[in-house]
């Protein structure tokens, strides 16, 4: 078995099942020395997760070396890998299908495990550690196991083959594939380490507060990377797809928003529990629910029950998957249910106008949000299955129910944060959000003025300015009693996370909502015009390499510089894919891309302009929240924890001081 | 802060959301001329599938059935006498409707349309019932032994 694929596939295997013996022999180390308080035996603990963490680097340096050498005695090789791949598209085509992304997951747990093994060194001989450790082993066991059986990168392949034919062409045309599914993968990974622990906490029946604040740092660092990779795949969908948009609500972007959605709601509800102790049941249960959707989201896109534009292969992981997920399912619930009497929590909300009463409104608007999402994504596999129909939930589905969500949530978003903990009385409500309002009638007004028109745009910038002046308020007040030490922690670098998001939100209604795009026949030394923008064709060039057959119409737009949309036919695919050519600005985008047929040398071209109003902000926006993510890590003002049972009027003195 | 001053916000509150209601009126509801047949064209090819491809719409889809659908929009939108839901419905009859992007609101379909607003009623349902509950363990009521309990320690005083 070990023979066969060569050095490199017998090494791959090798490595992989020392992961599985050491995930498995880690996992059994961190229980039952929870279980015996054994101390020797939990020395060992962090030893297995260095063994673990060597196995996975190994197998994927092995992968990578594979792949650079070109050896294509590996079957995944043969898929994916190809001489005339430039470099670092080679390096990325490791985890351009579905066995190589196996694999990076299997590498990033492992470093996660590691990192929290590190993190725990000195607190191994808290039983509670060990259960966590131990719920991270399991689930590296999983997918070791998964990437070693059903989705295994190192199978030998047919002999005699000597090329491939690459990775699939959009996944060799821009950088960002080196960066985008890393990142996402740091997110969506990373929402293991939370859910251990809340498993352990379970287990220990500690399900008290001190775990929650020990993992604050990894949920956020998760969710943050999570944001990054959403966002940076928006960006690559928009320089790279040639439809000039960012987000499809394809299936595969919907499994990367479902656990976004869920952890930005614990992110919130779990602030109610620091301060208050309330909501535990719920908080575990979102944080069950953000790691059961990466899997089921995993399920849903890899296994090719959906089909879906990153659906580049089908295999057998599916049941493997779905019985993962219902294993994670059946014991979160049945031990939130084991420990139904620990979860009661003393205290209660006072009034709904309160800090608490907006995280709780947050919660409902993102669980109904993460509910249509689910919902539209496996529709119509319902309907499949119930009438044997094809049907397809697309866009304008998504659309709208989510644009008035999304409106409701910049209006939470304006109010929650100058609403104090306990109570608020309307007079101080009314005086706290009195220039955030004016923001919001300016914002109005402005785009009015600038001649936006449609209630849903008009809304979302209106409560757009709204929220932008309750952050700014409080980023102000902030900044002028601490100094440059109001910028970090969390309620701090949680209003810069807000205006990031408002700032992604106005982007997004302005340039959906307000794209103007017509196709142009350009002939050389003809001036065409459209929407205020000239443009003129300079030349239609062909290039021709080993690899690409482009044909590239280059553009001068507004007498500047010139542009060069084209169309790229990737011979060993034989698949023809047209790149897009945009020129950003501040104000609006100009897309350009060329329309078929193109005929090389020709003096005429078809071209096909969309003008996208404020688009650059949404990379601004993300740029905001990742800063944002940061700065909220950083401790902030300390601040002495509310008592959980009501003591009326203090707290609004204080506040209101 | 002072009554007067208290009295003045509250107007202005009540200015700033009447200004905010006009602009919405009026800049929701104001007519900004005919739609270009390009839009027309981008909108109705939004909520049609490309037949081949795997759930994108023909405006995202660069697949060559999408183009042909594309262009015998464009055809149709260019001759001036259908309007849009008619040439949505003529694809439908065309190719069937695999090629619809929006579910329909009948049958089996409209569930999905109908369960987002039964999950908001149902959670708001929680919320408002969490917060009665919250409200009635919060509030102490006094019972007549509370009542009696007082009343003598205020005899006891006197």
């Amino acid at each position: 078995m070990f023979a066969a694929g060569g050095i490199n596939g017998a090494l791959g295997r090798a490595l992989l099942l020392i992961g599985i013996v050491g995930s498995l022999f880690g996992a059994i180390a961190a229980i039952t020395s929870a279980r015996q308080r054994d101390q020797a035996v939990a020395k060992l603990v962090p030893r297995f997760a260095l063994l673990v963490f060597g196995a996975s680097v190994g197998a994927f340096a092995v992968m990578e070396r594979a792949m650079i050498t070109r050896d294509y005695s590996l079957a995944y090789v043969q898929k994916v890998g190809s001489n005339s791949t430039p470099a670092l598209y080679n390096f990325a085509a490791v985890w351009s299908a579905l066995e190589g992304s196996i694999l990076m997951w299997v590498l990033i747990l492992a470093g996660y495990t590691l990192a929290v093994a590190y993190w725990l060194r000195k607190k191994m001989d808290d039983v509670l550690s060990r259960y966590a450790l131990g719920v991270m082993f399991i689930v590296s066991l999983f997918f070791f196991v998964l990437s070693f059986g059903p989705a295994n990168p190192f199978g030998s392949g047919e002999p005699g083959v000597f090329d491939g034919p690459g990775p699939n062409p959009l996944l060799q045309n821009h950088l960002l594939v080196m960066f985008h599914p890393p990142l996402l993968y740091l997110g969506y990974v990373g929402m293991t380490v939370p859910f251990a622990f809340a498993i352990a906490a379970l287990v220990t029946g500690r399900v008290g507060e001190g775990w929650l604040l020990a993992t604050r740092r990894w949920t956020l660092f998760a969710w943050g990377f999570l944001t990054l990779g959403i966002i940076l795949g928006s960006w690559w969908s928009y320089e790279v797809l040639g439809w000039s948009g960012v987000w499809a609500w394809d299936p595969v972007e919907n499994a990367s928003l479902l656990p976004w959605i869920t952890a930005t709601a614990y992110i919130h509800s779990v602030l109610v529990q620091e301060r208050r102790g309330m909501l535990r049941v719920w908080n575990l249960s979102l944080l069950v629910a953000t790691f059961s959707l990466t899997i089921l989201g995993t399920f849903l896109t890899r296994s090719g029950v959906l089909n879906s534009v990153h659906a580049f292969s089908e295999s057998p992981i599916g049941p493997w998957l779905l019985a993962f997920f219902a294993v994670i399912v059946v014991v979160s619930v049945g031990l939130i249910g084991w420990r139904g009497d620990r979860l009661h929590s003393p205290g209660s909300i006072d009034s709904p106008l309160s800090r608490e009463g907006a995280f709780l409104a947050n919660n409902v608007l993102f669980s109904v949000f993460a509910f249509v999402v689910l919902l539209g994504t496996v529709f119509p596999l319902v309907v499949e299955a119930l009438q044997d129909r094809t049907i397809i939930v697309g866009e304008p589905f998504f659309d709208r129910l989510t644009i008035p969500i999304g409106i409701t949530m910049l209006t939470i978003m304006a109010i929650a944060p100058v609403l104090p903990w306990r109570k608020a009385s309307q007079e101080l409500l009314l005086t706290r959000l009195f220039w955030p309002a004016w923001c919001g009638v300016l914002a109005l007004a402005g785009s009015v003025l600038v001649g936006a028109t449609g209630f849903a745009p008009l809304l979302t910038f209106a409560m757009g300015g709204f929220a932008a002046g309750s952050a700014l308020r409080q980023v102000v007040l902030a900044t002028r009693r601490q100094g440059l030490r109001g910028l970090v922690g969390r309620a701090n670098g949680g209003m810069i996370v807000h205006l990031g998001v408002i700032v992604i939100s106005v982007a997004l209604a302005a340039s959906n909502s307000f794209t103007h795009s017509q196709e142009l026949n350009l002939e050389v030394g003809k001036v065409a015009s459209f929407s205020g923008h000239t443009f003129e064709l300079v030349e239609v060039v062909e290039e021709k390499t080993e690899r690409v057959f482009s044909v590239k119409a280059r553009v001068i737009v507004d007498g500047g510089k010139a542009y060069a949309p084209a169309i790229a036919r990737y011979l060993k695919q034989g698949m023809t894919v047209g790149t897009p050519s945009v020129r950003t600005g501040l104000a609006s985008d100009v897309y350009l891309t060329l329309e078929p047929p193109v005929r090389p040398g020709s003096d005429t071209a078809r071209i096909k302009v969309f003008i996208k109003p404020l688009l650059l902000w949404l990379w601004i926006g993300g740029g905001l929240m990742a800063l944002g993510t940061v700065l909220a890590a950083f401790p902030g003002r300390r601040r002495k924890p509310t008592a959980p049972t009501s003591d009326d009027g203090i707290d609004d003195v204080l506040v209101m001081l | 802060m002072s009554n007067a001053a208290s009295v003045k916000n509250k107007w202005t509150w009540l200015l700033l959301t009447l200004v905010a209601i006009a602009l919405l009126v009026f800049g929701g509801t104001r007519d900004t001329g005919p739609k270009t047949q390009s839009d027309r064209i981008d909108a109705i090819t939004k909520v049609i599938a490309c037949p081949t491809c795997q759930g994108e719409s023909v405006y995202v889809s660069r697949a060559s059935a999408a183009e042909s659908i594309r262009a015998e929009v464009a055809r149709q939108v260019a001759s001036g006498q259908k309007t849009d839901d008619e040439i949505v419905a003529f694809m439908e009859a065309r190719f069937g409707s695999r090629v619809l992007l929006v579910p329909r609101s009948t049958g089996l379909d409209a569930l999905v349309w109908v369960l987002p607003v039964f999950a908001l009623v149902c959670a708001l349902g929680t919320l408002v019932f969490a917060f009665r509950r919250w409200s009635v363990s919060g509030s102490s009521t006094v019972s007549d032994a509370d009542i009696e309990m007082v009343e003598q320690a205020l005899r006891d005083a006197e």
